[in-house]
This record gives C-alpha cells, sequence and structure tokens, in this order.
C-alpha cells in the first residue's frame, strides 16, 4: 500500500457506497440492525446517567493519541491524524467547559515509543496549540500501547487517590509493539485505580477489550467521522467515581476580575505569572485575576497559582459542572401511537414522526427524539419548564 | 426451562434457547416417532449437542419401551469431553427438577486408555464415544456387536463420514507392515511350540470348536443380539474352518505363504491396479491358495491368538492387519481395488512400494449400523447439499433438514474475490495457478486484509506443495516482508508437533495485540480439529477451490465407481467435496452468536452457481449479488465496513426476543410461525 504514490485526492480515496446507507430497514440490512442496536444504546445512556451517583469531578486524563502509520489512511478526511487532532481541540474545549477543575495531558505513540505532547495542566490554549503544531508531524513505525500507557502511568500514580484518574486511548492501528508482557501492566493500572477507555479508529482488537474490561473503562470503535465525534463527545462527561476513591475537601479560590482603565493614572501595567510556562514574550496587562491568597496575577482562569498552590477557578465555572450532579430527570418514553394530542415538538416544532414521543415528567410537555437527546446531552435543561408561557404564546 | 414439544415434555438446561435449537428438536422428534434416519444440517454455536441430548433424553424417558439406548458418536477426544459436560449439566437439571436421584447411566469412552469394561455397556443408557468404535470392524466388534436395536445412533460432526468409513475398511500395506508381520509370525511359531510342549489339550480343544464352526456366533446373529461385522461375512458362520487351516502350525505355515505372496507382489517397478477376483485368480495360480481359507483368515487368527493367551495384542497389529486384507478381499468382489505402487508420487526416485487395498464404497462399512439401529442420525455444521448423503452411504432417511442461524446482527460475511486491482482473474486453477500475476494478487489480497482485520486470520491453501510455492513466489516478491510489517506469520507443517508449537504461538500473537497470520491447509488438522474463536480468527482466506488430487489412482477408482453404481457424476462429486472442505474450513470462524468474522472465498469459480449452490445455507444466507466477483479494493471496502459495525457494542439483550429466547417468548404465536421457516426441508 505504501508504494503506490500518495492519494491526495479524495475521489481516489476509495469506494464509498453511499447507496448503502440508502437501504430500507425493513430487509432487515446489517447497517438498520447495527444502527438500531447503536440508537437503543445512546437512549440507555441518558437514562444511566441518572442514577444517584458519586463522579470524579476532579480528572486528571491524558490523552494518547496513535500516530502510527496507519494514521495515515485517508478513510476520515483529509486523513486519519489530521482529522482526528481536529477533533481532539474540539473535545479539549469541551473538556475544560465542561470540567473546569480538571487537567488533561497529551502522549503521541510512534515508532514504537511513546512521547509527551503536553504535560498535565489545566489550561487549554497550551494543549491546543500542542495539537495544531502537531497536524503536520509525521506517522511513522509501529504504536507502543505498553509505553504509551506506562508513560502516562508514571505521571498518573503520583495524583491525589480523590482525583479521577484516566487515559484515553484514539487507537488506529490493529497491532502494538511492546517491549513487556500487557497484561502485567493492566494489572498495575488496576491497582492504581486508573480508567482505561479506548476509542479505535479501525476495528475491535482483543487487548483493547480486555485492557477496558479490566480497568473499568469503555471501547467503542468509530463508524465514520460523525460518530467518531459522538464518542469523543462521552468522554467530556465525567465518569463515576469509583466507590473506594477517597473524599476530601479542597480549598479553591475565586479571584475577582480586576478591571483598570488605560486612563486611571494609578494603573500600572504588571506581568502575568502564567508567562512562567510559555517560551513566549511575556507581556505587560493592566487588568487580571489576583490570587486571593498571594495576590499573584493571572490573565486567565482557571489556573494553579504558581507561588502558592491554590487552584483558581471563576464561579461560572464551577456552576457549569453542576449540571453533572443534578441532570434533568429522563423524559418518559411512550409510542406514537398511543400519544393522542396534536403531534407537534414543543422545541423544534416538527411533527413528531419517530416510533416513540418523549414527555417531560415536569411540565408535561412533548419532545421528539432528537430533541430529547439534544435537550438531555447539551442543553440539561427543560425547555418547556424554563418558559411555562411558551405553549399559550404560541397559540394565541 | 421445561419445553412441550408435540407433546413431548423435554427439560432443557438453559434459561434462553435459540429458535433454531427448538426447530431441531422438532424435526429430531419426527425422525423418532417414524423410527427412521435424518440428516439435519445446523450451523456449529447453536447449540446443537444439548438440543440433542435433551431431546433424546426426555424421548428415553417418556417411551422406555420405543428407544432404550443412545449411542453418541463424536470425532475427537475435546469433542467427546464437550459432549459429556453439556450431559452433566443436562443430567444435574433434571435431579434438581424432578428431585429424584438419577437412574441414567451414561457412559463414555474416549482414549485407549479408559477403552471399555465390556457388560457396562449393555446397561448404560448413553453412551458416547468416537466413530471408530461403531464404524472400523476391528474394534467395533469388541466394543459395540452387543448394543440393543432400540439404540438411537448420533453421528456428529459427520461431515466426513464417508471417509471414515472408507478409511476403516481399507488396508494399506508397505514393507515395513510385511517385515513386521514376519516377526509376528515367528512369534506365533514360537509359542505354538511351547506351547504343544506344556499343553497340548488347549490346541486341541481350539481344533474341536473349530470343527464345530462358528454355531454359536451365528446363533447369535440369528437370535439378533449382535451387531453384524462386515469382516464377518454371513455365510462363513454357517461353515467350519476349512481343514486346511484348523491345525494352529497349518494356519501359521498357511500365513507364511500368504505373505511370501505378498512380498513378490510388492516386488514391482510400475503401477498395477486390480480388482478383488482378479487377485484372488492371480493367488491361486501363483500359490495355490484358495479363496475359501482366505476368508476364514481373520477369524481364524482371532481364535488362535485368544487360545495362546497372548495379552499384548498391539504387538501383532501387523498380522491382523494381513488377516484382515485377506479376509476381506476374498469375500467382496465388488466395491474395492487393489493397487500397488512402487513409489509414492511425490518422490518417484525413492522406491517405497505399496499395497492400496482401498475401499470405494463407504455404505459397506456402515450398512450394518442403518441395517440394526432404529433411528440413525447423522449430522453436522456443513452437510450442503444434504441429498448426497444418502445416496453416498445408500440409506433412506425419514427426514432431511436444513437450520440457518438466527441472527440479531448480520456476523458473518462472506466476500467472494474474483480479480485483482488489475482485474485479472483470481484462482487456483490448474492451468494458472503457477501465473505470476495470479499468485501477486494473491500476495495482495492476503497484504491488504493484513492491515486492516485486527488479531489473528487465518489462510488457507489447497495442498501443501501449493502453498509452498506461493509462499516462496510471495517471498521472491517482497510481498512477505511487506505482511510481517503488519502481523506475524505462522504456517502449518505436516509435522504435528511443529504445527502446535505454531498454533501457540499464533494464539499468543492474537491475544497480546500483536496480531498473526496462520497459513494452513484445506484437508489439514487445522482446518479439521480447530476451532477460531472471536480475536483466534477475525478473517478466513481460503486461497483456491480446495480439489482433492485428482491424479491419485485411488481417487480415481473411486470416482468411477460412484458413476458406475451411484450415478453420481465425477464432477459432482468433486465439487460437492471440495465445496463441503472449502465450507469446514470458513466456518472455523464462527463458532457462536457473539462470535463475528470475514469468510474470504478468493477464486473467481466461487461465484458460480454450481459452487455457491453447495455451501451450506447459514452461509449462502448471507451471499448476496453484491459480495460476488470483487477486486481486492472493493473486498477490502466491504471488509472495513463490516468489522467496524461489528465491534460496536453488542450485548446478550440486543438478541433477546430475536435470536435468543426465553420460554414466554418461545410459546408466542408469531414465534413459532416464524421458527417454522428456519428448517428447510430437502
Amino acid at each position: 500500500m505504501d508504494e503506490e504514490p500518495e492519494r491526495a485526492k479524495r475521489w481516489e480515496g476509495g469506494y464509498e457506497r453511499t447507496w448503502e446507507v440508502l437501504k430500507e430497514d425493513e430487509s432487515g440490512s446489517l447497517k438498520a440492525t447495527v444502527e438500531d442496536i447503536l440508537f437503543q444504546a445512546k437512549r440507555k445512556r441518558v437514562f444511566e446517567s441518572h442514577g444517584q451517583v458519586r463522579l470524579g469531578m476532579m480528572r486528571h486524563l491524558f490523552v494518547i493519541i496513535d500516530s502510527s502509520r496507519s494514521m495515515e489512511d485517508h478513510d476520515l478526511k483529509p486523513n486519519r491524524l489530521t482529522s482526528t487532532l481536529k477533533l481532539m481541540e474540539y473535545f479539549v474545549e469541551e473538556y475544560f467547559d465542561q470540567n473546569p477543575i480538571s487537567q488533561i495531558g497529551i502522549i503521541t505513540t510512534k515508532n514504537k515509543r511513546a512521547e509527551k505532547l503536553t504535560d498535565l495542566a489545566g489550561n487549554p490554549k497550551k494543549h491546543i496549540a500542542a495539537l495544531k503544531k502537531a497536524v503536520d508531524s509525521t506517522c511513522v513505525g509501529e504504536p507502543s500501547l505498553y509505553n504509551s500507557l506506562n508513560l502516562a502511568m508514571q505521571t498518573l500514580k503520583h495524583m491525589p487517590a480523590h482525583t479521577s484518574k484516566e487515559i484515553l486511548v484514539v487507537f488506529s492501528s490493529l497491532t502494538t509493539c511492546d517491549p513487556a508482557n500487557i497484561y502485567e501492566l493492566i494489572k498495575t493500572l488496576n491497582g492504581l485505580k486508573i480508567r482505561v477507555s479506548v476509542i479505535g479508529l479501525s476495528a475491535e482488537v482483543r487487548v483493547c477489550t480486555i485492557l477496558t474490561r479490566e480497568t473499568g473503562g469503555s471501547y467503542n470503535v468509530i463508524l465514520d467521522e460523525s460518530h467518531f465525534k459522538e464518542l469523543l463527545i462521552l468522554h467530556v462527561k465525567p465518569p463515576p467515581a469509583s466507590s473506594s476513591s477517597e473524599c476530601s475537601l479542597i480549598r479553591m479560590g475565586f479571584p475577582q476580575h480586576a478591571i483598570a482603565s488605560m486612563s486611571d493614572q494609578d494603573a500600572k501595567p504588571s506581568f502575568s505569572m502564567s508567562h512562567l510556562d510559555s517560551a513566549g514574550e511575556p507581556e505587560l496587562t493592566l487588568g487580571g485575576y489576583y490570587c486571593p491568597q498571594c495576590r499573584a496575577k493571572y490573565t486567565e482562569l482557571p489556573v494553579e497559582c504558581k507561588v502558592c498552590g491554590l487552584t483558581l477557578v471563576s464561579a461560572p465555572h464551577l456552576a457549569r459542572s453542576f449540571h453533572h450532579l443534578f441532570p434533568l430527570e429522563a423524559f418518559q418514553e411512550t409510542p406514537l401511537e398511543e400519544y393522542e394530542a396534536e403531534r407537534f415538538c414543543e422545541a423544534c416544532q416538527g411533527e413528531l414522526k419517530d416510533k416513540s414521543v418523549f414527555t417531560c415528567l415536569a411540565c408535561k410537555k412533548v419532545f421528539c427524539v432528537e430533541c430529547d437527546l439534544f435537550i438531555h446531552d447539551t442543553l440539561h435543561c427543560c425547555p418547556g419548564c424554563i418558559n411555562p408561557i411558551h405553549k399559550n404564546f404560541i397559540s394565541i | 426451562f421445561r419445553l412441550n414439544i408435540e407433546g413431548l415434555l423435554v427439560y432443557f438446561p438453559y434459561d434462553y434457547i435459540y429458535p433454531e435449537q427448538y426447530s431441531y428438536m422438532l424435526e429430531l422428534k419426527r425422525t423418532l416417532d417414524a423410527k427412521g434416519h435424518g440428516v439435519l444440517e445446523m450451523p456449529s454455536g447453536t447449540g446443537k449437542t444439548i438440543s440433542l441430548l435433551s431431546l433424546i433424553v426426555a424421548y428415553q424417558k417418556a417411551y422406555p419401551l420405543e428407544v432404550t439406548k443412545l449411542v453418541y458418536c463424536s470425532r475427537t477426544v475435546p469433542e467427546i469431553e464437550k459432549v459429556v459436560e453439556e450431559l452433566r449439566k443436562l443430567m444435574d437439571y433434571y435431579a434438581k427438577q424432578t428431585g429424584v436421584k438419577n437412574d441414567f447411566l451414561a457412559l463414555a469412552l474416549s482414549s485407549r486408555k479408559n477403552l471399555c469394561i465390556h457388560p457396562e455397556i449393555l446397561h448404560a443408557n448413553i453412551v458416547v464415544y468416537s466413530y471408530h468404535y461403531l464404524l472400523d470392524p476391528k474394534i467395533a466388534d469388541l466394543v459395540s456387536k452387543e448394543l440393543a436395536k432400540k439404540s438411537v445412533v448420533v453421528f456428529d460432526e459427520a461431515h466426513n463420514i464417508d471417509n471414515v468409513c472408507i478409511d476403516s475398511m481399507s488396508v494399506n500395506i508397505t514393507r515395513r507392515t510385511l517385515d513386521r508381520c514376519q516377526t509376528n509370525v515367528e512369534t506365533l511359531q514360537n509359542t505354538i511350540s511351547r506351547i504343544k510342549e506344556t499343553d497340548a489339550a488347549k490346541l486341541r480343544e481350539e481344533y474341536r470348536r473349530l470343527v464345530e464352526g462358528l454355531k454359536e456366533a451365528n446363533v447369535a446373529r440369528e437370535t439378533d443380539i449382535y451387531l453384524s461385522n462386515p469382516v464377518l461375512p454371513d455365510e462363513i458362520l454357517q461353515e467350519a474352518v476349512p481343514g486346511s487351516i484348523r491345525t494352529a502350525e497349518h494356519f501359521v505355515g498357511f500365513i507364511k505363504r500368504f505373505l511370501e505372496y505378498l512380498k513378490a507382489r510388492l516386488r514391482i517397478h510400475h503401477v498395477v491396479q486390480e480388482s478383488a477376483p482378479q487377485f484372488l485368480k492371480d493367488i491361486y495360480e501363483k500359490v495355490c491358495i484358495d479363496r475359501k481359507p482366505l476368508r476364514f483368515c481373520a477369524e481364524r487368527l482371532r481364535s488362535l491368538l485368544r487360545t495362546l493367551e497372548i495379552a499384548d495384542i498391539a504387538d501383532f497389529s501387523a498380522i491382523t492387519l494381513i488377516s484382515h486384507f485377506a479376509t476381506l478381499v476374498s469375500t467382496y468382489s465388488k466395491g474395492f481395488t487393489i493397487i500397488i505402487e512402487p513409489f509414492e508420487d511425490r518422490t518417484p526416485t525413492i522406491a517405497n512400494p505399496v499395497l492400496h487395498f482401498s475401499c470405494m464404497d463407504p455404505s459397506i462399512a456402515i450398512k450394518p449400523v442403518f441395517g440394526r439401529f432404529q433411528s440413525v442420525i447423522i449430522t453436522s455444521g456443513t452437510l450442503s447439499p444434504l441429498d448426497i448423503y444418502p445416496r453416498i452411504l445408500d440409506f433412506r432417511p425419514v427426514t432431511m433438514a436444513s437450520f440457518t442461524m438466527t441472527l440479531a446482527r448480520t456476523c458473518l460475511c462472506p466476500l467472494i474475490v474474483g480479480r485483482g486491482n488489475d482485474q485479472v482473474a483470481m484462482t487456483s486453477k490448474f492451468e494458472t495457478r503457477e501465473d505470476f500475476a495470479v499468485i501477486r494478487n494473491y500476495g495482495n489480497l492476503l497484504l491488504e486484509m493484513s492491515a486492516i482485520v485486527p488479531d489473528g486470520i487465518v489462510a488457507f491453501f489447497t495442498s501443501y506443495i501449493y502453498m509452498e510455492n506461493i509462499v516462496a513466489s510471495w517471498y521472491e516478491q517482497g510481498i512477505l516482508e511487506n505482511i510481517q510489517r503488519n502481523k506475524l506469520i505462522f504456517i502449518e507443517t505436516q509435522d504435528a508437533a511443529e504445527t502446535s508449537m505454531a498454533l501457540e504461538k499464533y494464539q499468543e500473537a492474537c491475544e497480546n495485540g500483536r496480531g498473526a497470520i496462520l497459513l494452513s491447509v484445506a484437508r489439514g488438522k487445522v482446518s479439521e480439529g480447530i476451532d477460531f474463536v472471536h480475536h483466534f480468527g477475525r478473517a478466513v482466506i481460503m486461497f483456491g477451490v480446495p480439489y482433492v488430487y485428482t491424479q491419485s489412482r485411488i481417487l480415481k477408482a473411486r470416482l468411477e465407481y460412484l458413476r458406475d453404481q451411484f450415478q453420481i457424476r465425477e464432477n459432482d462429486f468433486l465439487t460437492f467435496d471440495a465445496m463441503r472442505h472449502a465450507a469446514q474450513c470458513v466456518g472455523r470462524a464462527i463458532r457462536g452468536k457473539t462470535d463475528y468474522g470475514l469468510m474470504i472465498f478468493a477464486d473467481k469459480r466461487y461465484a458460480r452457481a454450481d459452487k455457491r449452490g453447495k455451501l451450506p445455507r447459514w452461509i449462502q444466507e448471507h451471499l448476496t449479488d453484491g459480495s460476488l466477483n470483487l477486486t481486492i479494493d472493493e473486498t477490502v471496502q466491504l471488509s472495513k465496513h463490516f468489522l467496524r459495525q461489528m465491534a460496536q457494542p453488542f450485548r446478550r439483550e440486543d438478541q433477546l426476543g430475536l435470536s435468543l429466547l426465553t420460554l414466554e417468548q418461545l410459546q408466542s404465536e408469531d414465534m413459532l410461525q416464524k421458527i417454522a421457516q428456519i428448517a428447510q426441508q430437502a
């Protein structure tokens, strides 16, 4: 395959049998049945998240990105690597949006080695910059699952017990080149309570199945780009904390943003402490967040104070992760035939055509499948409950 | 749970049942009711064994006078152990449900070390053992001849039963056999002269018995106690052993003469083929051995060995073999052929003469079984086309049915690859098999598949020689090196120890994520007995159509016989034989409903209706028009898609109601109707 000149053009990339997607459900085609199962699983996920569970809100997550030869495959456009890195950028943003007090680190593996792209840190900008830079790197050799897991483990094992320690592997290759028995490592990971999840880009690999099963993670294989994105988003939500993890109180600072205008004579421009990490030129700024403990200045939140080690967050940030703890109740599912009132979805105003409709238990408004998923996955609150006069308004 | 199958109460030891199991039991019950024989095809991994056991045991309990015994024959020791395991589960369930202490006696005979104690078989309700105990006349006589007529006999994994029958009746004699036989004769002679000095009365007693004839045996057969033995034909029971071989010395002398004759026959430089009557004529002319004493040879030798009280029969295998040959050759004038070859086909320079006394008619060995037992069930995962088995085994079944696998998701993906990306046809046809382009395309197919299939791939070739040629060629072209960048390569050889080592390492590589390819041969050990569940076999690639080696004289004789006696055309039989082996090979990958795997047939000839139509129904069903005559690229695209689909989470609950039923679901009207469609009567 590699001897051939690179297939750069999309039309050279391979047959996309688009007509197969259009197969009717009744024929019992493979596509239909598998998708049905997938849909059921999706619904289930919504329900599952509604138990009373403790969530590991403070997460330390290492993302391992396979950068081996197989990442050059063109079945994701333009190729697997670019597509993956783009989605990772999105993932990192979402991740910090929903988990403001968590950290992330990125590891890549190729040529039988593993290498840290970024260390565990709580600032999305740095990670995104690193991801952007990685697009140009070449994909060579084989990945090493063992080496990369080991590298992640070296850092994670020093993390305090109350945090949720996770590894997410984006695995494109079907093989791994390991220096030692990986099953021993899996045992160690299990002992350290590190949860490993895998997103496969090509097919189900046995060692990943075992790895995720033993460490309590999830294993999914993508169907296409949109499914890939969906699977990544699943990892944005904090996982339920293992019952044995400790509880502890965490000191946090909520600095006020001090604004000083240029016209203000007393204002003195100063450096932000975060320039200590960055290689770029330090910049003088006027305003910023001041650590309530030591008065060190930062331009961005969330961050861990360089001087006194206090975690600095803003209150809205923290509030945003609340919906994980107080999720919206699942809507009641009823078959379409049994539903007798007007067949309009409360949210999108479209006609209700699917097999079942969904009713909010609080406001008794009715929604379609798509909106039900959107409300539970993204909005986290029922539009019917928030805007009780909405219905009347329409009818007038 | 408890099932009601047309009025019969069946205890089923699992909480869930596959619809096809229910359907299978239904057919089985009808066969038993009709007291006839049956041919049933159901894919492996759908619980054939437990369905068979639970129905027949229930039948035995309900009608103890109609069916007294179940004889379950399987092929290998692990398979027998599996049956026993299931049986134990069933018995535990019975004990728990009925609260009565189990009064069933089940007996399993597996390896030689626990070879049976005779009377126990008579009392056991269930006997589980290998085919050979029933089919091989040498063993059947020891073990099985007293089985009651009202037994139900089941042959599991019976797709090769005709070959087992033939093998059990065929005799191959080499120089080595004759040499060992010579030693046997000498030992016998010494023993006889020793006994003569110490205990002459014993030999006299034997002589008297032989004069009396084999009357006892005759009486026994007439009263229908024994299973008839093909090596002991009816006629000789009515006669006394001829005078010429009655005394021990004479008999040994007789054998010696026979031996010398065989030795002379092996001293040849060209191939000789002759029929049994021709052979008898020749032996009469050369050394004056008559047909009649020859026919008594096997029986006479047995009697002698018994009289001499020789404990270790195994040492006398050579002479026993010769005596069987003598009896068979003089008894059957049809159905056998004698071929004497001065050397093996593969090594034409090394003299290694062999006398093949080969059976061409499988029905000879199995005839007593069909004749004696009221129901004989032949079952396997691959028995297509169903109608050929009754024809070659010469029996009339009351039921013939093929069952499909009900699936919640399509977990098998048969693809027929007919062309390379360069549009050159891909085939192992004799004229083109050495073609550079074909070999390169085969290599490309394996290379591309090795890049997209996770964990294990098993590739089958049509023969060892073909595999060696292709692999050598791949090595020269650098294809092998490229494949090794994706997966490790293991090769099955004719050496059993080497092969099992390769298998072990192959499995290890599949387990730890390295990925591996096993290159093996259709009809080899791997293709028949080894299962590649889940990650051990995500794809099976069948390179070419595994036709049997048609230049073999034995095969030619057999084909001729089939044509003359059963009106089966040579081509039909060869295709049937090739397709059942192909089906066996690709069937290795799917061993249950949660398993999944690609089945790749790499030869354009598979797309033809006469080949395709001979695949088992459960594979044919999934072979759509869109998956015929594909190029390598198309195959890769389809496979990628399939593998991604199959990697989606799949739990047991997803199967419930579709391919896995609770008792309630089973009893619903809809489901019963659906089940009625599962079985297809041939």
